[in-house]
């Protein structure tokens, strides 16, 4: 028993051994993006990084996490970044400059800047530190099968025929603390003062907060789901793959975000970065994402088929201008004390 | 025999180098974090005074520890007979390594992968909620997922190959005289078991279940999945803010007072087991 246990674990050890030491094997050039998982990062990929590797010739290394993992690498490789590019979320992206991981994007260098509408842009004194990659929305996202007749209003969550089965996010997903700011407008409550929210949202008898996009859609494919709030890109995905799920903007109306390019400050490979940026701001791209998941383009000029437009963050004959976006400086601000009652007064209760 | 002296500290060094690298020198910018506030690094010790101040905090701990005493008896439970069939009842040497293997292959396999796994077993509409419905002994699907029940569940399928392998390890050593001679001097199977072959492979046990307990403590996966965000643990907190709130200081201080919480029930263990072994 001794021999052949201490067997097995030498094996194990030495397979594990040869499993990590791939990856240092490849030594040519090659651009490390820092992109979501799932339907996001696969889009990205197919939208952007084979477009520019064929142009290039330069390899891109995909470093798969949330928004907000991205930026606590980010934080943690301040001195020597391993991250050339970063996909991160409205919110996250203002963090991240703060953070002084980001560096300036160039319009020389990045000619294709100007082909962005204004709101999708992003400077603070002078410094353009983020780019648009298209806007997304966060709807009420529910069962077909269980739930007949389409939600209507956010309050609906609160019905009880939804208890056990309802999906929200939780302060660890990006979308988690606009969330908060967001619920506290429809029910009325002042948002200096989330007390009142936290009571409603404490009330309800959810199947989980998810932390991530994925683990939500993962929730409203299972059936462990069956109502929550979800964005348009998980919850069209879903449906496009024939799973009995429906989308809507409940009357107080849904508030978007968008997903960020960022050039990261002391990158390796900074010329070929601005490439990068360059290639996912083309009109290809912008479409190319658009039909793969639904994200509003910020470049202008985008020509997307009818089918499309209808799932769009604006939905079918909406513009950019119509879009509820968040003042982000208010939510960082409060984004500490946000998780705190959150883990207090929610989870907690 | 200088020789001799020299191969094991060369060897030595090279764990110590590894220790140091990978864990010390991470572990101090930690350390280092939690008593720093600012973009000054001032010296303070705020963090750990917000940390243990606030009833919350020990609310949380508890939870961790309790989750993480539950799965180290159940395993030990589960794991001691599973130890003794391997070693005392399988006769036949190839199921006995079949049965090896099928132990240790899911270890090849990642957390996220088994948790997952559980979260469809333990779903609402998954497996096991639809047989107890199927079969009429439940009307509606019991919750799993999202309490400590579904956690420990998990965390007891991912972390039994601990307990085995060592439990199986000690019962491997003890040699049958032992236990001949307790029986040719009258004693029942039961008192054998109890008086003589338990204390025996008391090391074992001890090194299984401490292996167990501080894994299941800091483990962060199989919560974070199985919780659905429900119930906290001092890992996800530490995630939370490393991840989300991006206080490294407070966070660090959470990660320190893990450890050193972790460290006392380990030393608490030991001691039992040295206590235990001294009455032999």
């Amino acid at each position: 028993m001794r021999t052949t246990t201490r067997t097995k674990i030498t094996v194990a050890l030495s397979l594990a051994g040869c499993i990590s030491s791939q990856g240092a094997m490849a030594d040519q050039p090659k651009l490390t993006v820092a992109l979501y998982g799932g339907n996001w990062g696969d889009a990205f990929l197919n939208c952007v990084a084979e477009p520019f590797t064929k142009a290039t010739g330069i390899a891109v290394a995909a470093e798969v996490g949330t928004s907000t993992t991205t930026l606590a690498k980010l934080q943690q490789q301040k001195s020597s970044p391993a991250i050339d590019v970063a996909w991160m979320d409205g919110g996250i992206s203002e963090l991240a400059y703060a953070a002084g991981v980001i560096a300036d994007l160039d319009p020389a260098a990045i000619p294709n800047l100007k082909n962005v509408e204004e709101k999708g842009l992003y400077a603070e004194a002078g410094h353009t530190f983020a780019v648009s990659s298209g806007f997304y929305s966060l709807g009420l996202t529910y069962n077909t099968r269980e739930i007949k007749e389409a939600p209507t209003s956010w309050k609906d969550l609160w019905k009880p025929e939804y208890a056990a089965a309802i999906a929200l996010p939780s302060p660890a997903n990006s979308s988690g603390v606009p969330f908060v700011f967001f619920m506290a407008d429809v029910w009325g409550i002042d948002r200096a003062d989330l007390a009142p929210l936290y009571s409603k949202l404490g009330a309800l008898d959810t199947a989980l907060f998810s932390d991530s996009s994925g683990a939500a859609t993962n929730a409203f494919q299972s059936g462990e789901a069956i109502i929550g709030a979800h964005f348009n890109v998980g919850a069209w995905d879903l449906i496009d793959k024939g799973a009995p799920i429906g989308f809507t903007i409940p009357k107080e109306g849904a508030w978007a975000t968008d997903a960020r390019l960022h050039l990261i400050k002391g990158a390796r490979n900074t010329k070929a970065a601005e490439q990068f940026i360059n290639t996912a701001l083309t009109q290809e791209a912008a479409s190319c994402l658009a039909g793969k998941l639904y994200l509003g383009p910020a470049v202008k000029g985008v020509e997307v088929s009818q089918e499309v437009a209808r799932k769009l963050p604006w939905g079918a004959g909406g513009s950019i201008k119509d879009l509820r976006l968040f003042d982000w400086a208010q939510i960082n601000a409060q984004r500490a004390s946000v998780t705190n009652d959150w883990n207090r007064k929610v989870t907690a209760k | 025999m200088k020789r001799k002296t020299l191969a094991p500290l060369l060897m030595l060094f090279a764990a110590l180098a590894f220790f140091a690298a990978f864990f010390l020198a991470p572990f101090a910018v930690v350390i280092f974090a939690s008593f720093t506030q600012g973009a000054d690094q001032a010296f303070t010790v705020d963090h750990y005074i917000r940390v243990l101040g606030d009833q919350y905090h020990w609310d949380v701990i508890l939870v961790t520890f309790r989750i993480a005493a539950l799965t180290t008896l159940v395993s030990l439970l589960l794991g001691y007979p599973l130890a003794w069939y391997l070693v005392r009842v399988v006769k036949w040497r190839a199921w006995r390594r079949a049965c090896v293997i099928l132990l240790v292959v899911p270890m090849f396999t990642s957390n996220i992968v088994r948790s997952f796994g559980w979260m469809v077993l333990l779903g609402r509409k998954g497996l096991v909620n639809q047989s107890l419905m199927d079969t009429g002994l439940i009307d509606t699907p019991v919750r799993f997922l999202g309490t400590e029940l579904g956690i420990l569940i998990g965390m007891v399928y991912i972390l039994l190959p601990f307990i085995v392998l060592a439990a199986g390890n000690a019962l491997a050593q003890v040699d049958p005289a032992y236990e001949q001679a307790s029986e040719d001097l009258g004693a029942s199977p039961r008192a054998t078991f109890f008086h003589v072959v338990l204390p025996l492979t008391m090391p074992g046990i001890i090194s299984g279940s401490i292996m167990v307990f501080t894994l299941a403590a800091s483990a962060y996966v199989t919560p974070a999945l199985l919780s659905g965000g429900r119930i906290s643990v001092l890992s996800m907190l530490i995630f939370q803010q490393y991840s989300s709130v991006f206080d490294f200081n407070y966070g660090g201080a959470l990660s320190v007072v893990l450890l050193i919480f972790t460290l006392v029930m380990v030393g608490l263990a030991g001691r039992v087991g040295s206590v235990r072994g001294s009455n032999q």
